[in-house]
C-alpha cells in the first residue's frame, strides 16, 4: 500500500474524523451492550475487525487467499468476485454479499468458516454493515499516516510541554468524566523519579533535600539531577538491551561466548548518558562504520559510532550446522526481526515464508532487507581507536613517503652518474601496467582453478583492506634495510602482509565473494598467531567437527602452502578473513590480537585435481631507457604507486645504486616510523558490521533455503511507509540508506515508536500498549494526539531522550498519587487514562541493585567486563561457565552480571526478565512462588538484609525507634509512622523471644537486626513503585 | 490491560481467590488460573472435549537412542553389514560428517508379548510391558543437531525463547494440585544441550516455567528457609502480612499488590510440600524394589527414584513431568562411537525404572489416566560413524512410543526403509506427536494459542495431526 500525497492531505480529515469519534465517547472500550457509534471508523472500528477474522484468507498474502477476495484495500473488496458476487458495495450493506455471508445460518457459507473457529458476534457484523452503508470509507493504517502536531487551545501554546502534555491527558479524562487524583507525596514522586531515570532508591539525602526545597523549581532539580546521573545510562541501557535481545554468549549446544558483547552495553550506557541524539543513535547502530562524520568519545577520542552496529552480532548462534545457509537464513531473520521491531514496531520477520497476514509487508520487503544484511560483514573492530590513531596514520603515511623521498634523493643522484653509461636495462614498459594475468607456468590438471587473490602484483584487486594494518595496497616497494649497514638493501615483493605498519595493529583484509566450486583451496601464507578464515554463508563460529578445517592459525614465520578441504562446503558462496590476531579456536570464540601476531599471505587459489603453480610473468627486458623515465618510476616509488613492472626494475639495479649508509635524517625518520607505529597499537576489539559485496537475495518460497525464486529483490524501505528514501547503493550492503529511511523525515513510525517507548517506561504502559508492534494486529492509541504530539515534539527538539523525559517527569499525570478516586477507578479501572499513576512492580534488577543500593553495599564502578554469574547446584548443563561469581556479584549493579544464554539469571527470570531471542519492549509482570520463594530464602537476599542490618548497627543511631526510621527512610524514602515503628518494635520483641533472648539482650544482634531487614526487603512496599 | 487480563498475569488466579476469601482452597494454578489465561490469550477456553489423560509423564531420551538397535529390526543391516552405505541409498550431511559402514543391530531383537512387537534385548524390562505401548517408527525431526532438535521436541520451534510444551500444557490446563507447580522437571542429571531452556514459559507468563526439581535432600532452588526455627520465618511472615495489609489498606484498590500478598501463602506451603514429595521413606520396599532402587547401579537407582517421584506427582495431580537423563559417564544416548558400550549403561540406568513405573501405575489404577511418552531428539544412523562403533544423528528417521491413557497398547504405527534411515510410511512430525498429547488431555491443538508478536502462536504452529492410529 502506497500513499500518494493527495491522499495524505485527505488523511488528515480522516484523523480529524477519528478524533470526533473519540469525542463522542465510542472508543476504544466499544462493548456489545454500546450502541453504534454515529459514524462508524474504519482504522479505529472496522480494521481491527477484518484483521482479527478474515485476513487470514482475505488479506495481503495472496499465497491463502480464498475465493480471489481480498479486503485489505478498497480495490480487492469491492471487485467482482469469481462467483460474479460483490464482497462490498460501497453506500448499500445489502447489494454485497459480506454481510450476508456473516449472517447465515448455513456452514457451508457462514464466514468466517466454522473450521477457522472464530465467531464475530452481531455488534461487530451491525458495526460493519452500518460502515458499509455510510460509505465503506477505507484508509491507510494509522501508523502508517504521519503524526503531525494536533492544535492545542490558545491558552496552551506558550505553556511548558509538560503542562501541554498534561492538558492533552485533562482533555480525555474530562471527556470521560473521570477525576484526577490528589498530588502523591513528595517522598513518593522522588522515590518513582529516582527509580525510573535510575534503577535506584533516592538516597535518604536526595530525599531530605528535596524536602525541604519549597521553591517552585524543586522537583525539576531532582528531574536533572537523576537525569545528569551515570546511573541514568545504566537503567536506560538495561530497557534498550532487552529490545537488541542482548546476550553475552550464543546459547545452543555449548554457549559459546560473544566476543566482546558487553563493549557494546558499555556503548549504550555512555550513549543514554550522553544523550547522543535518537537519530544519530539510530543510525550508529544500523551502519555505525559507514558514517561520513562518527562520533568520537569527548575525552578518549575513540571511535564510538562503529559500536552501535554491535548489535547484530548478538544473538543466538550454533557451533556446527550441518547446513551453513539455513543457519545464515536463522540469524539474518532474527537480525530482521529484531531491527524491525526495534526502530519500526513492526513484526517484518512475519514475511519470512509468504506476505504478511496482517499488514501491508510483503515477502519482497523481508528479502530486500536480507540481501542487504547478508552483503554485510561481521568482524573485529578496534575498542579503542579514533582521531588520534587517523591523525597517527596520515602522519605515519606521510612519513614513510618522506623516507623513500630520502632514499630516491640519494637514489636518483646515483641514476644520473650512471645513466650516461647505459649500463642497465630497463624492464619493458607495459602501457596496461597491471592487468596482465597471472597465468600458472605448470598446469598440472585439467580439471580447472581459480586464482582467488595474487598479491605479488601490487594491487589489493577488489579485497576490503580495513583498519590500517594491511595499508593501501599490498607490499610490494617498501624499503628493506640492511640490518648491519643500515643501507637500502632490497624492495619487499609484494604479499598482503598484517604488519605493513608494524605488528599490533588493527586491521582486516577481506576477498570479495566467490563461489566454491573446486575441491580445494591452497593458500600460500605465512604468520604468527594471525588468522585466516574462509568464511562460508556469512558462517563465523568455526571450529570441529565439521569446520575447523575453514580456520587455519599460523604458526610459521616461513612462507609455506596451506590447504582447505571444500569437501562440506563446495558450491556455496564465500569469503577470506585474514585477521592479524586469531579467535580463541576450541575455546571461546573471542577476538584476541597481541603485539607479536601478524599474518602474510602471498596468493590464493581453488583448484580441482592438482594444485595450480602461479608463477610471475617474465620481464622483459628494455634498453635505453631515458633517464626522466627511471626519475618517473621514482616519483611513482615515492607514491606507494608502483606497478609491477616498475617494481621488478627497481629492484634489480638497487644494488648497482644504493649508498653506503643512511643518514642523520633518514635515521631520524625511521625512528618517527617506529614510534609512530607503536601508537597504532590496538589490543581490545569487539565484533561489528563492516562492508562487503552487494548481494541480491531471492525470495525464498515457503521461507525454504532450497526454493528460492529466479527473480533477484531489489533493494528498498519497507514498502508500506512513505519514507521518501534515496535510491539505494547497489554497491555494499545499503544498510545507511536503510538507517536514513528509517530516520527520514516522512516516516511515520520512528518518532511514534521511541516516544512511546519511553511513556511506557515512565507510566508503566505505552499510548500504544503493545510498544512492538504498531501494525494492524497491535493495539490502537489511548491517546492518538498526545502520540503525535510527543512524535513531533521529539522531533522538533533534535530527538533528544533526556529532554522528552523530562517532560513526560514534569507533569502532574506523574506526580498524581497511587490511590484512585473511587468513581474513576470504576469508569476507567485499568487506568487507560491515567486518573491515578500506576503502581507497578520493578524489575529484577532494580529490586536487586535496589537492596544493594539500601544495605550500603553497592559498588557503583561503570563498565567494564561481565560479573561472572554466581552459579547453584540447579544450574547444569553443557557450556557451564567456569567459574561461579560472587553471590552479590561484587556488588555491581546488575546491569554487569553476564548473561549468558544457558546460563540466565535465576533471580532476574524470576522476575520476568527476558530471554533475550527477541525483542521485549514491554516485560510481562508475573506472579510466581518462586518469586517469594527468593526474597524469603535467597541467599542473597539473606546476606544483603544481613549487610543492612550491620550497616545499621555500625553507621545507624542507638535507639530502636531510631534504627526502624533510619530502615524506613533508606528503604522506602520516607518517615515510618508511629505505628509503623510500635509494630516494628513488637516483631523485634516476638523475634528475641524466639531466639531466646530478650529484646533489650538482642539490641545489638545483628541477627536480629537481620531479621529485620529481611521483612523489609520482603515488604510490597519495597518492590513496587508506588 | 483489562482487568481480567490482570488477574491472570498477576495473581495466578490468587488475586481473585483473595477476594472471594477462599485462600487455601483453590488448587495451585488451578482451573481458574486455566480460565484467566484463555481469556487473556487469544486461546480458546480448555479443555475442547472429554479428556484421557490426567498427567503426562515425558521420558526424555537425550541425545537420541538408536532406533535401529532398540526398536526398528532391520534384518538388511545384519546381512549387509559392513558395506558402503553409498552403494545403498542417498546420503544426507551428518553433524560429524564421518561416513562408515552399514552397522547391524548390536542387540537381538524378538518378537515379544502377545501383539508380537520386535524388540530388542538392549530394553528386558520395557520389552515385557510392549502389550501396553504404541510404538511409532516413523518419527522425524528436522533438525540434525542437538539444540536446535532439542527446542523442537520440547517447544515445537527449533529455537530459544519459545514455550514449552509443559508450559503450554499449564497453560491451557493448570494443575490439580493445591500446593505443587503444574509443570516439573525432575533432574536426572543432565541438562539437554540448549539448557533449561527447553523447560521454559518463553513468551507465556512465568506462571507457567517449570520448577525444575532435584533428587535430593533440596530438591528445588530456595525451598528450603534460612532460619534454623519454623517459628522465626512464621514471626517474619505475620509481621510482613501485618504492614503489606495495612499498606493496602492506604492503596485502595491494587489488585497486583495484593496477589503479591497472597502468593506468600503458597510460597510457604510450598516449604513443606515440595521437601514431602521428595521424602520416599513411606514407599514400601516391594515398590522400591519394582524401580529398581535396590539395583547395584547407582544410575538404575537413581532413574528409578525420578520415575517413583513422577508417580507422587501424578498422584498430586501435577499435569506434566519430565525426566531428564542420568549421567552414566557415556555422553547420555550420544553414542558417536561404543555405541554397544555407551547405550547398555544408558539402558541399564532407564529400563528397569520405567517398566516398574508403567506396573506400579497399573497397579493404583493410574495407568488409565496417565501418558507416557518416550522419545528422544531424533535416531540414529544406520551405518557407522566412521569406524569407532557408533552412529551420528539421523533426523530422518526415529522411534518414539507412548503408553497409558488413551493409547492403544501393542500398536506399531510408521514405516521405514529397510535400513531404518528414512521414513516411508506414515511420516509423523514432534507436532503431530505434540497433537497426540494434547490430544489426550482434552486439548485441541489448533484451538490453544497465545498472542504473541502480532500473531496467534501454537505448541504446533501451523502443523501437527492427532495419530488416531495409536489411540484406544
Amino acid at each position: 500500500m502506497k500513499i500518494s500525497k493527495t491522499n495524505r492531505k485527505y488523511l488528515t480529515g480522516a484523523f480529524a474524523l477519528l478524533l470526533f469519534c473519540l469525542l463522542i465517547g465510542f472508543w476504544p472500550s466499544s462493548t456489545p451492550n454500546i450502541d453504534l457509534p454515529k459514524t462508524v471508523d474504519f482504522n479505529y472500528h472496522i480494521r481491527p475487525l477484518l484483521s482479527q477474522n478474515c485476513f487470514v484468507c482475505h488479506g495481503p498474502d495472496s499465497s491463502s487467499r480464498e475465493a480471489g477476495l481480498r479486503l485489505d484495500n478498497l480495490e480487492g473488496a469491492t471487485a467482482l468476485l469469481e462467483s460474479g458476487n460483490y464482497a462490498i458495495v460501497p453506500g448499500d450493506a445489502d447489494a454485497g454479499s459480506i454481510i450476508e455471508r456473516l449472517r447465515s445460518e448455513n456452514p457451508e457459507m457462514r464466514m468466517p468458516p466454522p473450521e477457522a473457529k472464530k465467531i464475530m458476534s452481531e455488534r461487530e457484523i451491525a458495526l460493519l454493515e452500518k460502515w458499509i452503508d455510510q460509505g465503506a470509507e477505507w484508509k491507510p493504517h494509522w501508523a502508517f499516516i504521519s503524526p503531525e502536531m494536533p492544535d492545542l487551545a490558545r491558552s496552551i501554546k506558550e505553556e511548558a510541554p509538560s503542562r501541554q502534555i498534561d492538558y492533552l491527558l485533562d482533555e480525555e479524562l474530562a471527556r470521560r468524566g473521570l477525576k484526577k487524583s490528589d498530588k502523591a507525596s513528595k517522598n513518593a514522586i522522588i522515590r518513582r523519579a529516582s527509580y525510573i531515570l535510575t534503577g535506584l532508591p533516592p538516597s535518604p539525602d536526595n530525599v531530605e533535600a528535596f524536602l525541604s526545597d519549597s521553591s517552585e523549581q524543586a522537583f525539576e532539580k531532582v528531574v536533572d539531577q537523576y537525569l545528569a546521573s551515570p546511573h541514568f545510562g545504566e537503567r536506560w541501557a538495561r530497557h534498550w538491551m532487552d529490545l537488541v535481545r542482548y546476550g553475552e554468549a550464543m546459547g545452543h549446544e555449548f554457549d559459546i561466548e560473544i566476543s566482546h558483547a558487553w563493549e557494546y552495553r558499555d556503548y549504550l550506557i555512555r550513549a543514554f548518558n550522553a544523550d547522543v541524539p535518537f537519530g544519530l543513535f539510530v543510525k550508529e547502530h544500523l551502519a555505525g562504520d559507514m558514517l561520513k562524520e562518527a562520533r568520537y568519545h569527548p575525552t578518549e577520542g575513540y571511535n564510538e559510532s562503529i559500536f552501535g552496529t554491535g548489535y547484530f552480532y548478538l544473538g543466538e548462534g550454533k557451533h556446527s550446522p550441518v547446513d551453513t545457509k539455513q543457519e545464515e537464513a536463522d540469524k539474518i531473520d532474527n537480525m530482521i526481526d529484531v531491527t524491525s521491531k526495534t526502530f519500526q514496531a513492526l513484526t517484518v520477520a512475519c514475511a519470512r515464508c509468504h506476505d504478511h497476514k496482517f499488514d501491508p509487508i510483503p515477502t519482497t520487503d523481508y528479502y530486500a532487507m536480507y540481501g542487504m544484511i547478508e552483503s554485510a560483514r561481521l568482524g573485529p573492530h578496534p575498542a579503542r581507536s579514533g582521531k588520534e590513531k587517523l591523525r597517527t596514520f596520515s602522519k605515519l603515511k606521510e612519513v614513510k613517503q618522506l623516507i623513500r623521498a630520502e632514499l630516491a634523493k640519494d637514489w636518483g643522484i646515483a641514476l644520473e652518474e650512471m645513466s650516461e653509461e647505459s649500463v642497465f636495462q630497463l624492464a619493458r614498459f607495459f602501457e596496461e601496467g597491471e592487468n596482465e594475468e597471472v597465468r600458472p607456468v605448470r598446469d598440472k590438471t585439467a580439471d580447472g582453478y581459480q586464482v582467488i587473490a595474487d598479491f605479488r602484483k601490487g594491487s589489493w584487486d577488489g579485497w576490503y583492506s580495513s583498519g590500517f594494518a594491511f595499508g593501501e595496497r599490498p607490499l610490494m616497494g617498501e624499503p628493506v634495510f640492511d640490518s648491519k649497514s643500515g643501507a637500502l638493501k632490497a624492495m619487499q615483493k609484494g604479499y598482503a602482509s598484517s604488519r605493513a605498519y608494524g605488528t599490533g595493529v588493527h586491521g582486516i583484509l577481506r576477498s570479495p565473494n566467490f563461489i566454491l566450486e573446486h575441491d580445494s583451496i591452497a593458500i600460500r601464507a605465512a604468520g604468527k598467531g594471525g588468522q585466516i578464515r574462509l568464511v562460508v554463508d556469512n558462517f563465523q563460529v568455526i571450529r570441529n567437527p565439521l569446520y575447523g578445517n575453514l580456520e587455519i592459525t599460523l604458526d610459521d614465520e616461513a612462507f609455506k602452502t596451506y590447504y582447505i578441504d571444500l569437501d562440506l562446503v563446495k558450491g556455496k558462496k564465500a569469503y577470506f578473513q585474514f585477521t592479524p590476531g586469531n579467535y580463541n579456536v576450541h575455546g571461546s570464540n573471542v577476538y584476541h590480537q597481541d603485539r607479536e601476531t601478524y599474518v602474510e599471505v602471498e596468493y590464493a587459489s581453488q583448484f580441482t585435481g592438482g594444485e595450480p603453480e602461479l608463477e610471475m610473468p617474465e620481464m622483459e627486458a628494455k634498453e635505453n631507457v631515458k633517464l626522466a623515465d627511471e626519475k618517473k618510476i621514482l616519483a611513482k616509488w615515492i607514491e606507494n604507486d608502483l606497478s609491477l613492472q616498475d617494481f621488478a626494475q627497481l629492484n634489480k639495479i638497487i644494488d648497482k645504486t644504493a649508498r653506503s649508509g643512511p643518514g642523520p635524517k633518514l635515521n631520524q625518520l625511521l625512528e618517527l616510523r617506529d614510534s609512530l607505529q607503536t601508537a597504532l597499537y590496538d589490543s581490545t576489539h569487539f565484533i561489528g558490521m563492516a562492508e562487503g559485496d552487494a548481494v541480491f537475495s531471492s525470495v525464498f518460497i515457503r521461507g525454504s533455503i532450497n526454493q528460492q525464486s529466479e527473480e533477484k529483490v531489489p533493494r528498498q524501505f519497507l514498502s508500506a511507509v512513505p519514507a521518501r528514501t534515496k535510491e539505494f547503493p547497489q554497491t555494499g550492503s545499503g544498510r545507511l540508506a536503510w538507517a536514513e529511511a528509517v530516520m527520514d523525515e516522512g516516516n511515520p513510525l520512528t518518532a511514534r515508536v521511541i516516544v512511546n517507548r519511553l511513556w511506557h517506561h515512565v507510566f508503566g504502559r505505552g499510548i500504544v500498549e503493545s510498544v512492538d508492534n504498531f501494525g494492524l494486529q497491535g493495539k490502537l492509541p489511548s491517546h492518538p494526539e498526545l502520540l503525535d504530539y510527543l512524535a513531533v515534539k521529539m522531533k522538533e527538539e533534535g530527538w533528544s531522550i533526556k529532554r522528552m523525559l523530562k517532560h513526560m517527569l514534569l507533569t502532574e499525570a506523574f506526580q498524581r498519587s497511587t490511590v484512585a478516586v473511587p468513581e474513576s477507578q470504576q469508569k476507567d479501572p485499568t487506568d487507560v487514562y491515567l486518573h491515578h499513576f500506576p503502581i507497578r512492580r520493578l524489575e529484577g534488577e532494580a529490586i536487586r541493585d535496589g537492596m544493594l543500593a539500601v544495605s550500603d553495599c553497592m559498588d557503583s564502578t561503570l563498565y567494564g567486563e561481565p560479573i561472572p554469574l554466581h552459579l547453584t547446584p540447579f544450574m547444569t548443563g553443557r557450556g557451564k561457565p567456569r567459574i561461579s561469581g560472587p553471590l552479590d556479584g561484587m556488588g555491581r549493579r546488575s546491569v554487569y552480571t553476564a548473561i549468558r544464554r544457558n546460563f540466565l539469571s535465576p533471580m532476574m527470570l524470576v522476575f520476568d526478565a527476558p530471554i533475550p531471542f527477541s525483542t521485549f519492549g514491554k516485560r510481562l509482570t508475573t506472579n510466581v512462588p518462586a518469586q517469594s520463594l527468593t526474597l524469603l530464602n535467597d541467599p542473597f537476599v539473606q546476606d544483603q538484609a544481613y549487610n543492612f542490618a550491620l550497616n545499621l548497627l555500625t553507621k545507624g543511631p542507638d535507639k530502636i525507634e531510631d534504627r526502624i526510621a533510619f530502615i524506613y527512610s533508606r528503604a522506602f524514602s520516607r518517615q515510618a509512622s508511629e505505628e509503623e515503628i510500635k509494630n516494628g518494635i513488637a516483631f523485634l520483641q516476638m523475634q528475641a523471644k524466639d531466639h531466646l533472648c530478650s529484646l533489650e539482650e538482642m539490641k545489638n544482634d545483628t541477627r536480629l537486626w537481620a531479621d529485620y531487614c529481611h521483612t523489609i526487603f520482603n515488604l510490597k512496599e519495597f518492590i513496587h513503585l508506588l | 490491560m483489562n482487568r481480567r487480563e490482570m488477574l491472570s498475569r498477576f495473581s495466578n488466579g490468587f488475586g481473585s481467590i483473595a477476594l472471594l476469601g477462599l485462600m487455601g482452597s483453590v488448587p495451585f494454578g488451578g482451573n481458574l488460573m486455566a480460565k484467566a489465561a484463555s481469556l487473556a490469550g487469544a486461546g480458546d477456553k480448555a479443555p475442547h472435549f472429554t479428556p484421557k489423560a490426567k498427567s503426562i509423564i515425558f521420558l526424555y531420551m537425550d541425545g537420541g537412542v538408536s532406533q535401529v538397535d532398540a526398536f526398528d529390526y532391520k534384518s538388511r543391516l545384519i546381512k549387509e553389514a559392513g558395506e558402503n552405505p553409498f552403494d545403498k541409498f542417498k546420503v544426507d550431511a551428518t553433524q560429524f560428517n564421518n561416513y562408515g559402514k552399514l552397522m547391524p543391530p548390536q542387540w537381538e531383537f524378538k518378537q515379544r508379548g502377545e501383539s508380537g512387537m520386535w524388540m530388542s534385548d538392549l530394553f528386558p524390562h520395557i520389552s515385557t510391558c510392549v502389550d501396553d505401548i504404541a510404538m511409532v517408527n516413523s518419527m522425524f525431526a528436522e533438525f540434525p543437531e542437538h539444540t536446535n532438535a532439542n527446542y523442537f521436541l520440547h517447544t515445537g520451534i527449533g529455537i530459544q525463547g519459545r514455550p514449552s510444551m509443559g508450559a503450554w500444557i499449564t497453560y491451557g490446563l493448570g494443575s490439580e494440585s493445591e500446593n505443587l507447580p503444574g509443570y516439573v522437571v525432575l533432574d536426572g542429571g543432565l541438562t539437554p544441550p540448549g539448557g533449561l531452556d527447553n523447560f521454559k514459559n518463553g513468551f507465556l507468563p512465568a506462571t507457567y516455567q517449570a520448577s525444575v526439581l532435584k533428587a535430593s535432600k533440596v530438591p528445588l532452588a530456595n525451598i528450603l528457609p534460612h532460619e534454623y526455627d519454623d517459628q522465626l520465618q512464621l514471626n517474619k511472615l505475620k509481621y510482613m502480612d501485618q504492614m503489606d495489609q495495612s499498606l493496602l489498606g492506604k492503596l485502595g484498590h491494587a489488585d497486583q499488590v495484593e496477589s503479591t500478598i497472597a502468593n506468600y501463602e503458597l510460597a510457604y506451603k510450598m516449604q513443606s510440600s515440595i521437601p514431602e514429595l521428595a521424602d520416599l521413606t513411606g514407599e514400601s520396599d516391594a515398590t522400591k524394589k519394582l524401580y529398581g532402587l535396590e539395583s547395584d547401579d547407582p544410575n538404575t537407582v537413581s532413574y528409578g527414584t525420578q520415575c517413583l517421584l513422577a508417580r507422587r506427582l501424578v498422584e498430586r495431580g501435577v499435569r506434566f513431568i519430565e525426566l531428564t537423563c542420568p549421567n552414566v559417564y557415556a555422553d547420555r544416548w550420544d553414542q558417536h562411537n561404543k555405541l554397544k558400550e555407551g547405550h547398555a549403561r544408558n539402558a541399564h540406568a532407564v529400563d528397569q525404572p520405567i517398566a516398574g513405573l508403567i506396573k506400579d501405575l497399573k497397579v493404583r489404577g493410574l495407568f488409565e489416566e496417565t501418558l507416557i511418552v518416550f522419545a528422544g531428539e531424533f535416531g540414529r544412523t544406520p551405518f557407522s560413524q566412521g569406524t569407532g562403533g557408533g552412529r551420528d544423528h539421523n533426523p530422518s528417521a526415529f522411534s518414539i512410543w507412548m503408553a497409558g491413557a488413551g493409547i492403544k497398547g501393542g500398536t506399531v504405527y510408521g514405516k521405514t526403509d529397510e535400513y531404518g534411515y528414512r521414513v516411508i510410511e506414515n511420516p509423523t512430525s514432534i507436532h503431530d506427536m505434540h497433537a497426540t498429547m494434547l490430544h489426550l488431555l482434552g486439548i485441541d491443538h489448533v484451538r490453544q494459542t497465545y498472542r504473541f508478536s502480532g500473531r496467534d502462536i501454537r505448541l504446533t504452529d501451523v502443523h501437527g495431526h492427532v495419530i488416531h492410529d495409536i489411540l484406544a
